[in-house]
Formats: C-alpha cells, sequence, structure tokens
C-alpha cells in the first residue's frame, strides 16, 4: 500500500528532476529519459500491477507537464510496459548489454509513434526533423540504462524491506 | 478459490489497455478545461521544480559563467556592431511613428486596441521534449484563460493550452501543433505559420507566384481570432519555389528565441475579442 501512496510523489520528483536538473547540467542539449528507463524497468523487473501503475501515472504526469497531445504519453509509457513485460516473459533481461539495447529500441519507438500520430491526425511527415534530433537522445538514454536500473532495483529493495518491517512497528 | 496466477495477469494487462484507449479516446480532442488531476500535477510539479531549482540554481550560474564566459565576450562585440545602426533605426522610427500618429489624428481613424497583459516568469521548460510547451507562474486566480496569447520582448511566443490555478501550460510557436494565421508585412500576401520545431517554422500556403523575400518580415494577420493583428512572428529565412507546388516553401526563423525564454506577457482577451 505504502508503494502506491508514494508513488504520485515519486512520479512527480522524479520528472520535475529529468525537465530540470538535467536541462541545467546539460544545457538542455541532451539528457536521458529516465521516466522511459523506469517503464522498462517496470516492464521488466515488477509484477504487472505495480509496474502497469506506475507507467500509467509517468504518463499521465508526462502528458500533464510536457504533453501537447493529451493522453500520447499515457498510451506510449503503457504500451511500452506491456512490450517489456512480454519479452521479459520469454527472454532473460538481466544483461546489461540487452538492457542498454532494448531501452534504444524503446526510444526510438516512442519517438516513431509520435511521427505515426503526426501523420495519422495531421498527416505531417516529420520523421526526418524528429529522428535527427532524438537519435541521439535515445542512445544517451540508453547507456544511461544499467545505472538507473542498479538504482531503481536498489530503491525497490529498501521499498520492500520497509513496507515489510511496517506491520511489525505498528 | 483464487484465479490461477495467469488469468491475473492477462485481466490486469486487459484492465491497463483499457485504461489506455479509454483515456486517449477521452483525450482525443483537446478539453475546453484542464482537468482537475492535471492542475493538481501541474501546481505540485512547479513547486517541486522551485524546490530542485532552488538547490541546483547555484551550479547553473557558476557553471553558465565559467562555461559561456567566452561566448558571452563575443555576443557583446557583436551587439555593439549592430547597436549603431539600429540607433538610427529608433530615430527613424520614432519620426515615422510622430507622423503615424499625426496621419491618425488627421483620418479620424480610432487608435488600435491595446489589450491588457499580465507578466508571468517562465518557471518549467522542458527543452528535450518534441512536444515546445513551457510552464508559466500565472494561472486561473490571475485571470489567465486557455487561448490567451503570449508574448516575449521580441514578438509572439505561443498560446496558452492549459491552465490550473496558478500555473499555464504554453504552446511555443516552434511546435509541429502550433498554427498562426500569418501574412508578410511587406506584400500582405496571407498564410499559416506552422511550428517546425528546431527548424524554426514554416509559413505555408502562400501561393508560388506571391512576391516573398528571404529577410521580410512575418506579423500575424489577427484573422484566427487569437492573437491580435500586427505581433511581430519571425522573418523569412529560406525560399523554396518547387516548378510542381501550388504553394512555396517558406522557412521562417521564428523572432522570440523560445530556449531563452524567461519573461513573458500573457496578453488578456475577452471572449468577445477572441
Amino acid at each position: 500500500m505504502i508503494y502506491y501512496l508514494i508513488l504520485p510523489v515519486f512520479s512527480l520528483l522524479l520528472l520535475t528532476l529529468q525537465i530540470g536538473v538535467f536541462d541545467v547540467l546539460f544545457f538542455g542539449k541532451i539528457a536521458p529519459e529516465i521516466s522511459l528507463i523506469l517503464v522498462v524497468y517496470a516492464g521488466f523487473f515488477m509484477n504487472i500491477m505495480r509496474g502497469g501503475v506506475l507507467s500509467v501515472l509517468l504518463g499521465f504526469c508526462m502528458d500533464s507537464i510536457t504533453g501537447v497531445e493529451p493522453g500520447f504519453f499515457l498510451l506510449s509509457y503503457t504500451l511500452l510496459f506491456l512490450i517489456c513485460k512480454v519479452v521479459a516473459s520469454n527472454i532473460y533481461v538481466r544483461g546489461k548489454i540487452f538492457s542498454l539495447c532494448f531501452t534504444f529500441v524503446c526510444a526510438l519507438f516512442e519517438k516513431l509513434l509520435i511521427v505515426l500520430m503526426y501523420k495519422v491526425l495531421y498527416g505531417m511527415n516529420v520523421l526526418s526533423d524528429i529522428m535527427t534530433v532524438s537519435f541521439m537522445q535515445a542512445v544517451i538514454t540508453a547507456l544511461f540504462t544499467p545505472a538507473f536500473f542498479a538504482l531503481f532495483l536498489r530503491l525497490e529493495g529498501l521499498l520492500n524491506a520497509w513496507e515489510s518491517k511496517l506491520p511489525d512497528r505498528l | 478459490m483464487a484465479p490461477p496466477k495467469r488469468s491475473y495477469t492477462v485481466i490486469t494487462a486487459l484492465i491497463l489497455v483499457a485504461v489506455f484507449f479509454v483515456s486517449f479516446s477521452l483525450y482525443f480532442k483537446l478539453p475546453e478545461k484542464t482537468g482537475f488531476f492535471t492542475k493538481i500535477v501541474l501546481e505540485t510539479s512547479v513547486s517541486l521544480g522551485n524546490f530542485v531549482n532552488a538547490a541546483f540554481s547555484s551550479i547553473d550560474r557558476g557553471w553558465e559563467r565559467y562555461v559561456l564566459l567566452v561566448e558571452r565576450e563575443r555576443e557583446i562585440k557583436k551587439l555593439e556592431d549592430e547597436i549603431a545602426p539600429l540607433k538610427r533605426e529608433v530615430n527613424d522610427c520614432r519620426e515615422m511613428s510622430l507622423e503615424c500618429v499625426r496621419l491618425r489624428k488627421l483620418m479620424g481613424v480610432r487608435d488600435i486596441i491595446t489589450f491588457p497583459a499580465i507578466a508571468a516568469r517562465v518557471v518549467e521548460k522542458n527543452r528535450l521534449s518534441v512536444f515546445r510547451t513551457v510552464l508559466i507562474d500565472k494561472g486561473t486566480t490571475d485571470g489567465v484563460e486557455i487561448g490567451f496569447p503570449v508574448v516575449a520582448t521580441r514578438g509572439v511566443a505561443g498560446r496558452v493550452i492549459e491552465v490550473s490555478w496558478n500555473v499555464s501550460k504554453v504552446l511555443l510557436l516552434v511546435d509541429y501543433n502550433s498554427n498562426i494565421d500569418a501574412f508578410i508585412q511587406r506584400t500582405r500576401y496571407q498564410g499559416v505559420l506552422q511550428g517546425r520545431d528546431r527548424a524554426g517554422c514554416e509559413l505555408k500556403y502562400v501561393q508560388r507566384s506571391a512576391d516573398v523575400r528571404v529577410g521580410d518580415v512575418v506579423i500575424s494577420s489577427g484573422l484566427a481570432g487569437v492573437f491580435p493583428k500586427g505581433l511581430l512572428l519571425g522573418t523569412v529565412a529560406a525560399i523554396d519555389k518547387t516548378e510542381t507546388d501550388l504553394f512555396q516553401g517558406i522557412r521562417v526563423y521564428p523572432s522570440t528565441d523560445i530556449t531563452r525564454l524567461e519573461e513573458v506577457l500573457v496578453i488578456v482577451k475577452k471572449a468577445e475579442d477572441r
């Protein structure tokens, strides 16, 4: 239960860090999309309920803060989470190289969804515009993946330990 | 008896699929009013952002001063060179403005309608997102509403697309979703200025035969009812005339540098003005 109570605050804090701090550190030129890494992590290692709620919440918060097409991030993050879940149930996903490559593919897939959305909704072809910028960002996001996976694993461990101790305290 | 684990997983997956389809279909058209939970997220993110930014601002300042010092020096020299002709231009403009006022009085034409404006500070900008938006620190309590135009010192910055109590989301003019009715100031040819992200903007639907030159100023036409007439949008940077195309491809360089937006003015327009 504690997990679901902490989740909204954690999601907002994560996105604030993603938007604000990395913007300062890298002059807004390049930065990892931590929220996407977390969605991939949730798909790989968390159970479907917890991971699903986390993905939906992150998508909603992204939509609220930066989204222009309402519901886009909600849709893409949930879709990516489900894809990751399917992949994790069939393939060994704990390898660093695999997680790195898979996050890269997910980052590109997310951008392709944007291209597709513009094509379907407005008939605009923005493939070259978006991909030239997004390719490097996908690479950076992928490179940061192992480090953030280790961090999320540790955070999840701490949270689980705290949750298991909670009834004793009460 | 409890259901097997596999069916539990499938049910949850189906619920998630349903959630995003329902959400997406609900949001498919831009809502007239911002949702309650969106408002909560906007408000909290800005509060959290302020807290985090306060912690990092000193690092930011030191970092920026150190690394951008050379660039600033170059910029100052360049600006000094630019100032001299501009001073002459200012003097010319002043003369022309006085002349214009005199002519208006003479013709009995009513003065241009000026709208009240609200000054706002940009509190969050995500320069890495494909969607080009910024958050400003004014909301419904200050009188901001969805659709209000937002201008910076050099011209149009965008328009308000979502409002919370103390925060508003501004769609910048370089976003792909931004469409502003505009015309070329010199020749009065009309078109639609569409955002092109990092490539600036594109003025669409201007006939191939229209007289447009690089350096022409593009201003808002005031026809779509969002932006008042005559606001500076940008300058023509490149023109592409293909024999087979009906319209010209006009690349426009926005007058406002959206990467350096700090303070903006939200133009207050009443419903009947829009």
